[in-house]
């Protein structure tokens, strides 16, 4: 039986692959030569389209010139207009994500413990995560209006679904032996859970939140082009339509580097829980 | 070797499919794409209140190559309106379009290689309406509302200038960003407390989901909009006869569309779009048929159009000098005019908007 | 083969408790429709639900509307995921390739999937083609990272007996790196399929408008018709959980030969 066929959210996480931890290793001469060489095909690229442009190959409606993108990006910078949407669109991602993750730990923590509950709620709760979010959207829009409930409600059900199957996969798998441990060490419950189950089901919750960040920042997006008057996704649509191309560029840009730093900083703060819980299992 | 192989196949393949891919260059057929920057009610693939709704729908151009089996006409209708059909042109997806003036001089700033061929839908009254339940009485009281108008559009930029004259910009109300279908929606369920737009609002009014607070309709008409029928440069030059036909049957779509004995037929006609007749009477209300629906270029457009690049760029819609010059093209549109004996069915007006030659 | 009692009666206590909250929310739901408790414009009655989606069925071709949004999906999969494959395979194999290729290919994946879509219209214009690029897109990006991923981690002591055999670069390929990714790459290919089909409404959301279900939905949405949104999310589900389920077969009958070696 594959797990996977429940959901997406228990495949491999998507930004688990092994490269970037290879990087890590140490800033020695072949990491840098590694750096050296990766950084070739992005400055080939710039270098490619600089010319093109350059040269007129390339119609601006196409593809604006490097330069204009670099000078448009300079002038958001400047005026502080980037970090003003690129702060609407974070403040909303952490508000969601966290009442979705919560809500969803909660939920896992409940049906992994119990198989009572995971009996009653498991099967509506996957017919509901067949539904793509973007496609609850629209049934939200109906009933909350455009406004920021509407956005927070999205981006939290995009957490939540991650968050609840991992949490509750994780906790099933911690080995029945490990409780009995907890048991003949006269653990009360909240201690066998504090001491034993969530550390146990750490790595998986993890998983969770990693695939629910992720989840919540792609439904950012999505609301925040449907309706939105500020935010980065609405600085994508405000570019589409006035067909300024550079802000485009810059605001994906900018959502790329948030996505980045979102990813670096789980793996960072992964590897801090996991030493934490390895020292508190000695 | 097994590799080269492949690669051998793959490039047999390729060409194979190139060859497939490209029209059979025997049969000269020529598929004419045009473009209209706006969509019927429920996606309906038909519009209204311009003469290029009247080619549409009594299908002016399908019946001038009804003789030329090879030529095939095909309409396309966006949601997205003018920001989308210069999307569209930027990709070669469209030879004509009906498109209103911001977005053909926003297309234009961009590099869109385009020309300007005869006015269709100039001179369209812009409608200001609020949520039913809204205490707002005047444009002056927009201050901090969330108001919706279809960003990019020829009404974002009418839409400006009347918050200009009321002392508002941009920035002093929260615009959100829908198509008129959206608006309908949101100011309905008075999600929004007002919105731009021209007949679904009336229509919203005439239901009792809005109230129509201002008009541009007899207020200056400056705060007019503008649009016409653009032809992209390549097609025109590789096909000026075919172009010419195309313009001569848009300035027949326009001139049917002005005789006034025409009216009740031609918003019947209009309906096709879903719009309800009684909505087009108010929308036309007061108006000849022969002023909204006039094909001329003349000193009056061209000089509304100068103003809406200066305007455009003033309000930051624009971030470059835009210039009209060698843009607008009416010798396609003064042989047409000559050809059907149409020198002077139209008034002319002058920059200063007073009627020439009277 | 007769299955032991105290299994069966444990299935039938979690049919009946899976089946316990879904009957009740629609108990409610009719109750509180019925009984005018909830505006019928957020909630309309399941009566309504039902016969809007006998009417766009029969009347309004919801079936063709459907299999224009299905042909996307599955074109576009269909290139994402080949085009994917391929990709990381010769990410895999070729190491100049590796440290040229995919430092910015895992800088270009952070940027969300459906920031993509100004570009994208303004790149390939209304036609049917910009939305199945834009699924292809959606589809590639599992499958490349999973594809690579199987095939980095092939077991080292097959890839030397491949060497000892004296493979060709094929024959490493196609006996040992395929192989031994595929798990991999099905899991891959797996999210590919789920993700072109969140792809596949995206596009019909924010590229031009054409028919299929997406459009469906947000014509629902625009005419305040509660009724019609929820029989446009409901096939949403019923696709994706199709679309899940045959994955989940193909993918189960792929590594069926793993079961019997390890």
């Amino acid at each position: 039986m594959s797990i996977i066929s429940q959901d997406v959210s228990l495949a491999p996480a998507p930004n688990e692959v092994p490269v970037a931890r290879r990087a890590r290793t140490s800033i020695n001469r072949r990491g840098f030569r590694r750096f050296a060489i990766a950084l070739v095909l992005p400055f080939g690229l710039l270098l490619a389209w600089w010319i093109a442009s350059n040269q007129g190959w390339l119609p601006e409606q196409i593809l604006p010139s490097p330069a204009y993108v670099y000078s448009t990006a300079l002038e958001m910078i400047a005026s502080g207009e980037i970090f003003y949407h690129a702060g609407v669109s974070l403040r909303r991602v952490v508000v969601g994500f966290l009442f979705g993750a919560l809500a969803g730990l909660k939920l896992g923590m409940a049906m992994g413990l119990s198989r009572r509950v995971d009996d009653y709620v498991r099967p509506l709760f996957l017919a509901f995560a067949q539904i793509p979010t973007l496609g609850w959207i629209p049934l939200l829009m109906l009933i909350f209006g455009i406004g920021e409930t509407l956005k927070i409600i999205v981006i939290a059900k995009g957490a939540l679904v991650p968050m609840t199957i991992n949490t509750a996969a994780g906790i099933r798998g911690v080995p029945e032996s490990f409780v009995e441990v907890g048991h003949a060490l006269r653990f009360s419950r909240l201690q066998t859970l504090r001491l034993i189950v969530l550390p146990g089901a750490a790595p998986s919750i993890f998983t969770g939140i990693r695939y629910g960040l992720t989840h919540s920042w792609t439904a950012l997006v999505g609301v925040e082009l449907l309706a939105s008057s500020e935010g980065l996704g609405y600085l994508l649509v405000w570019g589409r339509q006035m067909f300024w191309l550079d802000v485009v560029i810059v605001a994906m840009i900018a959502v790329g580097v948030i996505g980045f730093l979102m990813d670096k900083g789980l793996d960072v703060s992964e590897v801090y829980v996991q030493r934490w819980n390895d020292r508190e299992g000695e | 070797m097994s590799l080269s192989t492949f690669t051998r196949r793959a490039a047999l393949a390729a060409l194979a499919l190139t060859f497939l891919a490209s029209p059979t260059l025997a049969e000269e057929r020529l598929k004419i794409n045009i473009g209209y920057a706006a969509i019927g009610l429920d996606n309906r693939p038909y519009a209204e209140g311009t003469s290029a709704a009247t080619a549409r729908a009594g299908e002016y151009l399908e019946k001038e190559f009804g003789n030329d089996p090879n030529i095939k006409i095909e309409w396309f209708f966006f949601k997205g309106a003018g920001p989308a059909v210069n999307e569209a042109f930027a990709n070669n997806q469209l030879d004509f379009a009906y498109q209103g003036d911001l977005p053909s001089l926003i297309g234009r700033a961009n590099g869109l290689k385009t020309k300007y061929l005869l006015a269709s839908g100039a001179r369209k009254p812009l409608y200001l309406a609020v949520a039913k339940d809204a205490d707002i009485k005047a444009v002056a009281e927009l201050k901090g509302k969330k108001v919706a108008y279809q960003r990019g559009t020829n009404g974002h930029l009418a839409a400006i200038k009347i918050l200009e004259a009321n002392g508002l910009t941009e920035k002093d109300i929260q615009v959100i960003n829908l198509d008129s279908a959206g608006t309908v929606a949101a100011l309905t369920s008075q999600d929004i407390d007002a919105a731009f737009g021209d007949t679904t609002l009336i229509n919203l009014a005439s239901k009792g989901n809005a109230k129509v607070i201002y008009t541009t309709k007899g207020d200056d008409p400056r705060f007019g909009r503008n649009a016409g029928i653009i032809g992209r440069e390549d097609f025109i030059n590789q096909h000026p006869e075919i172009t010419q036909r195309i313009v001569d049957a848009f300035v027949r779509a326009a001139q049917w569309s002005s005789d006034e004995p025409n009216r009740a037929t031609l918003f019947e006609l209009w309906h096709k779009s879903g719009t309800p007749v009684p909505i087009l009477e108010d929308y036309f209300s007061n108006d000849k048929l022969a002023y909204r629906n006039s094909p001329l270029i003349d000193d009056l457009l061209v000089s509304q159009y100068e103003e809406q690049g200066v305007k455009a760029k003033e309000f930051g819609l624009i971030r470059r000098d835009v210039s009209v010059e060698g843009w607008f093209e009416p010798k396609y549109l003064k042989a047409s005019l000559e050809k059907l004996g149409l020198q002077n069915f139209w008034q002319a007006y002058g920059a200063n908007g007073k009627p020439l030659g009277s | 083969m007769s299955v032991p009692a105290s299994f069966r009666t444990r299935r039938l206590v979690r049919i009946r408790r899976g089946l316990t909250l879904p009957v009740v929310l629609l108990v409610l739901w009719e109750v509180s429709s019925r009984g005018g408790l909830v505006d019928a414009r957020f909630l309309p009655s399941l009566e309504e639900v039902y016969f809007t989606a006998k009417r766009e069925l029969i009347d309004n071709n919801l079936i063709g509307e459907l299999g224009f949004s299905l042909f996307r999906n599955v074109v576009g999969f269909f290139i994402g995921s080949g085009l994917g494959i391929l990709f990381a395979t010769l990410l895999a194999l070729s190491r100049t390739a590796d440290a040229l290729i995919t430092p910015t290919f895992n800088g270009l994946k952070q940027i969300s999937l459906l920031a993509w879509i100004p570009l994208i219209s303004i790149w390939f214009g209304f036609g049917e083609q910009a939305k199945i690029v834009f699924v292809a897109i959606a589809a590639f990006i599992p499958v490349v990272l999973n594809t690579y991923e199987g095939m980095r981690n092939a077991p080292r002591d097959l890839i030397e007996v491949g060497h000892a055999l004296q493979f060709t670069r094929v024959q490493r390929i196609a006996r040992i790196l395929v192989p031994s990714a595929l798990p991999s790459i099905a899991t891959g290919v797996h999210l590919g399929l789920i993700y072109s089909w969140l792809a596949t409404v995206g596009a019909e959301y924010f590229l031009a408008v054409g028919p299929g279900v997406g459009g469906l939905i947000i014509a629902g949405r625009e005419r305040f018709d509660m009724a019609l949104v929820m029989v446009g999310v409901l096939i949403l589900g019923v696709v994706g959980f199709i679309l899940n389920r045959l994955a989940a077969t193909v993918e189960s009958y792929l590594l069926r030969w793993r079961a019997t070696t390890h």
